[in-house]
């Protein structure tokens, strides 16, 4: 009988709890040093990103084994632009932006490689004229509280879970306030958070100010959010499926609302999502992820009318349309994604692919410059193949 | 399927049959009709001389249609029966009960919801959460008493069916959950989880029950070694696989599909559609499929409903109403979809505001509220249900041309309405005057 891969005999698993309590102290140890100013500041490689990730790998300590979430993920969020990532549930997208708030479940989940470089206000530029940036995988706790919810925010999917049931919306937003101004009087930070309830489209803000999460709907609760990520005039707002737990009309709606905010406020959005519809309406640039790893790039005109990879093919074909004929069967990619504790050595796609070359075989496909925006990692655009077999 | 009856809707005469007979004329053509025991059947005659006989979901009748035209040569019937009508169905949960149990304000989930599905077919029913979507597909499991109407299936009335003789149609009934993470117990291997059923209705004899599951897991794209493992083994579309397995195990007639596909990523929602389009197409099942997908939804089925707050909006067939939606509601429902394109800039209907709360519903027409075509007689008058076209329901007064032509004489009527309500706050203001003045 073949040995069942799910399988872990009780020494594996010995074997593995030890490595793992090894591998996460000193992950910690490292995380606890106390670090001088120079070592978290780096210099951006192009100061119109207001975010540059750079080969992030983070990982989970688990008891079936090392899970690689995010494995060797670069890509860059340029200001004022809208970065929509898409992938399955379990492409590492969310651990990606988990990452760069510096949210990951420790001491299971750490960031073990890579840089995300975050263009600050706070720091000037150097000698040379580049401009100097924090590296939020090496920033000390302390710090990453002055950036988390002022200069990067996050809107949650499921906004009833992300609001403290016990505590009215009112205090809630002005938390936010309080937390990074300290100075702010408490009249100053009831008007400005009835303001931002305001700008995202409440019929009564003060009324909703001294409101419980329960006594809103669905929609207005995802507003109360996107207030939230907006009060401390920030960067970079991650959403985070934002509209998955609503319904297509108020979808409407909050895309409508999202959309127009980013306009005003100049800020850039990296919207995470598994909704190809949704991202075509709102993003700039598109980030294909699948199995811890960007499969593809490019802005989204690029995405959608020339999409390279087998997979992003096969994603869009496998989306019914409300146009598209409903008599033939639908394009569906054969296969699961591969378990993410035991990846091969090889194109993680290849056994779902229908268009393997050979040197599929060989190691990860490095990623292949098509255009100046548009990068894909798969050998059947890589041109030098192409010139070896001729 | 649902494209060939389009085009035998040109039918021009109909009949019901009556003592187990009955004669259609239609332009040459003369076909007399003999079916002992069919009373009930409706029959219709084209122009070409084709006969359809629609079998109602109320009538118990399952034998032989004869026809032959008027020079003796036998005629071929198309047989299309009805498998499931649901009529004025309504259900209501009580919110407010006196101090004696009886029921003083209620939430209508489902109100006055009336529709026929053909067998072999699909119908979708469509709307926002809250809608009573779920509600409806769980009344016609019987899962919830209903408080009204009647469901007719396969001949039967089994709205009011006691617990022991509903057993008998347990099966033929499934039910397919939204969520394949919470609806399969945890501490049974999946052979288990598809052969309990199997067991307790003794669909097939004890000897071949393990072959029998074996037989249906292929069917469903199941490896036969997944017999023994465990639902927590299993991806998302896999354990939905396993839902519908087991759901299938029991052979049913009819399966409601409860939003399968809207826990699951899209490359596996396609493989589940394909898989539930084939299981039609081989086993001849029925599906009511609930989902807020419209592009699924367009996919899947052959004739859609509409619903909004526990009410129907718009019937029809799929095609007719992704080509010309009529109600409002349905028109901004279809506009919200996103398309995957990102040239397509698809002129919005937003909807302000949002879904209004059941147990205290709008007046008139209950979308009045959110409607960019209002007027004043929605805002008192509950519209009735007008056949745009044949088989094309909708729910709307801008299709009503009794309503549309006397405006002038609704919009007094309006105002009348409004100087009364007026009238009677005023008098209850004055009467609560005094009892201030005594308490004081």
């Amino acid at each position: 009988m073949k040995k069942d891969s799910n399988y872990i005999s009780i020494k594996e698993s010995r074997k593995i709890l030890k490595y793992n309590i090894r591998q996460m102290k000193y992950y910690e140890s490292l995380k606890a040093r106390k670090k001088q100013p120079s070592e978290y500041t780096v210099t951006m490689r192009d100061k119109n990103n207001v975010v540059e990730i750079d080969g992030l790998k983070t990982v989970f300590f688990t008891d079936n084994g090392t899970v690689l979430s995010v494995n060797g993920v670069s890509f860059d969020i340029p200001k004022n632009k809208v970065v929509g990532v898409v992938g399955e549930s379990g492409c590492g997208k969310s651990v990606t932006s988990l990452s760069i708030m510096q949210l990951v479940q420790a001491p299971q989940g750490q960031v073990i490689e890579g840089q995300i470089r975050f263009n600050s206000d706070a720091l000037g530029e150097d000698e040379e004229g580049n401009k100097l940036a924090y590296d939020i995988v090496q920033m000390p706790t302390a710090e990453m509280y002055k950036v988390r919810g002022k200069d990067i925010t996050m809107i949650f999917q499921e906004p009833m879970t992300s609001l403290n049931p016990v505590f009215t919306i009112g205090y809630q937003l002005d938390e936010v306030l309080f937390v990074h101004d300290p100075e702010i009087t408490k009249e100053a930070a009831k008007a400005h958070s009835i303001d931002m309830l305001k700008k995202v489209g409440i019929a009564m803000p003060e009324r909703v100010y001294d409101s419980y999460p329960h006594e809103l709907s669905g929609g207005m609760r995802q507003r109360v959010m996107i207030a939230m990520a907006l009060s401390g005039n920030p960067k970079l707002i991650i959403a985070d499926e934002p509209t998955t737990a609503l319904d297509v009309t108020i979808q409407a709606q909050i895309l409508e609302l999202l959309k127009q905010l980013q306009k005003e406020q100049g800020c850039s959005i990296m919207l995470i999502t598994h909704d190809l519809g949704v991202i075509a309406e709102m993003a700039d640039e598109v980030v294909v992820m699948y199995a811890g790893r960007v499969i593809e790039k490019g802005t989204a005109s690029e995405i959608f009318h020339n999409p390279l990879h087998p997979y992003t093919v096969g994603l869009q074909k496998s989306k019914p349309l409300i146009t598209s004929a409903s008599d033939q069967p639908l394009f569906s990619i054969p296969g699961q994604v591969p378990n993410p504790i035991n990846l091969p050595d090889c194109c993680y796609f290849k056994n779902r692919c229908g268009r393997c070359v050979a040197k599929c075989d060989g190691a990860y496909p490095p990623e292949i410059k098509v255009s100046d925006t548009h990068y894909v990692s798969c050998y059947l655009y890589d041109k030098e193949g192409d010139n070896g077999k001729k | 399927m649902a494209k060939s009856k389009k085009a035998d809707d040109v039918k021009t005469v109909a009949a019901v049959i009556q003592e187990g007979k009955a004669t259609l004329t239609c332009g040459k053509h003369v076909v007399n009709v003999t079916a002992e025991g069919g009373d009930g059947v409706k029959l219709f005659l084209s122009e070409k001389g084709s006969v359809k006989a629609e079998i109602p979901a109320d009538c118990a009748f399952r034998g032989d249609i004869v026809a032959t035209y008027a020079d003796g040569s036998a005629a071929q019937v198309e047989v299309v029966t009805d498998i499931l009508e649901v009529r004025n169905l309504k259900k209501y949960f009580p919110i407010e009960k006196t101090l004696f149990g009886k029921t003083k304000t209620s939430l209508k989930a489902v109100d006055d919801v009336s529709f026929t599905l053909a067998e072999g077919t699909t119908i979708g029913i469509v709307g926002e959460s809250g809608c009573g979507k779920t509600t409806l597909g769980r009344t016609i499991l019987k899962l919830y008493e209903s408080d009204g109407g009647s469901i007719f299936f396969d001949g039967n009335d089994i709205t009011h069916l006691k617990k022991s003789k509903m057993l008998k149609y347990r099966t033929a009934i499934q039910l397919i959950f939204q969520d394949p993470y919470s609806s399969l117990p945890p501490r049974m291997s999946v052979g288990n989880i598809i052969a309990e059923a199997v067991r307790v209705h003794k669909i097939v004899p004890k000897e071949e029950i393990s072959s029998y599951v074996h037989e249906i897991m292929q069917q469903c794209g199941l490896q036969r070694q997944y017999y023994d493992r465990y639902p927590h083994e299993f991806s998302g579309g896999q354990r939905q696989r396993i839902c519908i397995a087991r759901a299938l195990a029991v052979k049913p007639k009819l399966v409601i599909c409860d939003e399968p596909v809207s826990a699951l990523d899209v490359s596996i929602q396609a493989q589940i559609i394909n898989l539930l389009k084939d299981l039609q197409r081989t086993m001849g099942l029925t599906y009511v499929f609930i989902s807020h997908d419209l592009s699924v939804v367009k996919y899947i089925t052959d004739k859609i409903m509409v619903m909004y707050l526990g009410n129907v909006m718009e019937t029809g067939y799929t095609d007719d109403i992704f080509d010309n939606p009529l109600h409002p509601y349905t028109k901004a429902l279809f506009s919200a979809v996103p398309v995957p394109d990102p040239d397509v800039k698809m002129k919005r209907i937003i909807l302000g505001g949002d879904i209004p709360s059941p147990a205290n519903p709008p007046a008139g027409c209950k979308f009045h509220t959110r409607c960019s075509q209002c007027m004043n007689v929605c805002k008192f008058k509950a519209p009735q249900n007008i056949e745009y076209s044949p088989n094309h329901f909708v729910a709307c007064h801008l299709y009503d041309k009794e309503v549309m032509s006397n405006l002038s004489r609704y919009d007094e009527e309006y105002e009348q309405l409004l100087a009364k309500q007026k009238q009677e706050e005023e008098e209850k203001a004055k009467k609560k005057r005094p009892h201030e003045k005594k308490e004081k």
